[in-house]
């Protein structure tokens, strides 16, 4: 575009935002309403996603062994664990090491234990891990066929359960993700089209002298992706700000909850939401002006 | 420079417009359309600056084919027109200089070339000293001036002009037309529709009667004519 073509654009568009300052102001902060709310569903989804295979990644086979193996024997089934598809870690744990765990878990009440006498009733096993959380079933499955194997449990319920979970906040943040880009994408063209509207006689007159399509068209697209940065830019801070304060609040109390860090991923977040921001813009104008400069 | 061939206009709800004319008008003619209102004077400009199809027949204008133009061809014929309205259409908020040198700018002519053009074709219509006037503070007359001073800053072959007196007393109207002649002796051509019987006796020019979407009379130096046409 040429130079002084780029020059008339940029104060056209900045006259129209201020002739419009409160038309403008409104539709800024709509926008960065939305965007705000959107940004607040990626992170919440994201969150969650991590979670989700942080738990599962959690999730782990215990492979529970008949009583009177031979040592061989028992290395021969690790070793056949290890065999197979997609394990990722495969550790012993004899009958007095699972007993000295469950005395700590036991803590006080270690004394029930003390019952038993010299009796151990527990199983010598192994604790597997698999790489791919949807393989655990199938490993523990093929695990449990394996001679000397008295039982193979895993959580299959918690991690079904968590499965749905994940899906469902999944299709969800997507379904309310896509329904506020479409209420944002209408906010910024029904902006654009009274801009259109109050502009309309230099329009007419444009037309008549022979100005290009394209040459009507800029300054209201840059006006739409103006207001798209601006709310994308207050947005973006905002939800920077929310997230340290939740994450310290969460640091404090949760300490465990495996939460992304802030750093590169409110960065990342803070660019999304102002690129995004800034195409619903651009998309939200030439919706209003295919409508409503039929040249 | 404008050609029509066996052209008919005929609207959505059935109306017709115009139907089965054929007119031809040659480099710097002055033209006057003339008819009632409702007689097909408005499809006529219309079909010109393209803001309306024909239904049926042939539209050259500046040598362009009119009806098969692409979309995207259409401003560089309007580039050749220039265009001027009863109701002025001038933009408030710009100065007269402003208001000009839009038509230049929005076709993103040299800048440099700009200021000459500009202030050359407000010479031409006497308002050279009001280039900081806004439109408001010009009478209606003066306001037309502007307009037509738009209209031939970007040196269109052709310049039409929908009832540009209408809003006019009879003295400025004459100043008007003082001003269209001038540009016509330069060579550019003139089609001027209006129902200002006065001015059409009195220029002597060439005039194409319209009534009931037909042409009814074509006369080289015709007067207005048909009492009964401006009812």
């Amino acid at each position: 575009m040429k130079m002084r073509t780029s020059e008339y654009m940029v104060r056209e568009t900045l006259i129209s935002l201020k002739r419009h300052n409160w038309m403008s102001i409104a539709s800024i902060s709509t926008v960065a309403v939305s965007l705000f709310v959107l940004g607040i569903f990626m992170i919440l989804v994201l969150n969650m996603n991590r979670m989700a295979s942080f738990l599962e990644s959690q999730v782990q086979i215990s492979v529970y062994l008949k009583d009177d193996l031979s040592k061989e024997d028992i290395r021969g089934i690790g070793d056949d664990i290890r065999g197979l598809q997609g394990i990722d870690t495969v550790a012993f744990i004899s009958r007095s090491d699972a007993e000295k765990r469950l005395r700590e878990r036991l803590g006080e009440q270690a004394y029930l234990l003390d019952a038993l006498g010299e009796e151990n009733p527990l199983p010598d096993s192994y604790e597997v891990t698999v790489r791919d959380p949807s393989m655990v079933e199938t490993a523990a499955k093929a695990i449990a066929e394996f001679s000397g194997v008295e039982q193979t449990k895993y959580g299959q319920d918690v991690v079904e359960h968590l499965f749905d979970i994940t899906r469902l906040i999944r299709i969800f943040g997507l379904v309310l993700m896509l329904l506020l880009a479409g209420a944002t994408l209408f906010i910024i063209s029904n902006t654009i089209r009274l801009t259109v509207f109050a502009r309309r006689k230099e329009v007419a007159i444009m037309k008549y002298v022979g100005a290009t399509d394209w040459f009507i068209r800029w300054p209201f697209m840059l006006e739409g992706v103006v207001m798209g940065f601006a709310g994308g830019v207050i947005a973006a801070i905002a939800l920077k700000l929310v997230y340290a304060a939740a994450a310290a609040k969460i640091y404090d109390t949760l300490a465990f909850f495996p939460l992304i860090p802030e750093q590169p991923f409110m960065t990342i977040i803070g660019m999304l939401i102002v690129i995004s921001g800034m195409a619903i813009g651009a998309l939200g104008s030439s919706i209003s002006l295919k409508r409503f400069l039929k040249v | 420079m404008i050609d029509m061939k066996n052209v008919s206009v005929i609207y959505d709800n059935g109306a017709v417009a115009l139907e089965n004319v054929n007119v031809h008008i040659g480099k710097g003619e002055f033209v006057f359309i003339v008819g009632a209102s409702g007689a097909g004077k408005s499809t006529f400009v219309k079909l010109l600056l393209r803001e309306i199809l024909p239904t049926s027949g042939a539209i050259r204008v500046n040598g362009k084919d009119v009806v098969h133009m692409q979309h995207d061809e259409v401003p560089y014929l309007r580039r050749g027109l220039g265009v001027i309205f009863q109701d002025y259409r001038l933009l408030p908020e710009k100065t007269v200089f402003e208001n000009v040198a839009f038509a230049m700018q929005v076709i993103e002519a040299p800048r440099r070339k700009m200021q000459r053009s500009v202030n050359s074709v407000l010479d031409v219509v006497g308002l050279r000293e009001k280039y900081k006037c806004f439109p408001n503070q010009l009478s209606g007359g003066e306001q037309q001036r502007v307009a037509i001073a738009r209209a031939i800053v970007n040196d269109p072959a052709i310049l039409i002009a929908d009832e540009p007196t209408g809003n006019l007393d009879p003295e400025t109207s004459w100043e008007i037309m003082d001003i269209f002649r001038r540009i016509n002796a330069v060579g550019t051509t003139i089609v001027m529709a209006t129902h200002d019987k006065t001015i059409v006796d009195t220029m002597k020019k060439r005039v194409i009667a319209i009534n009931d979407g037909h042409i009814v009379r074509d006369d080289v130096r015709g007067g207005y004519g048909y009492e009964d046409a401006d009812k």
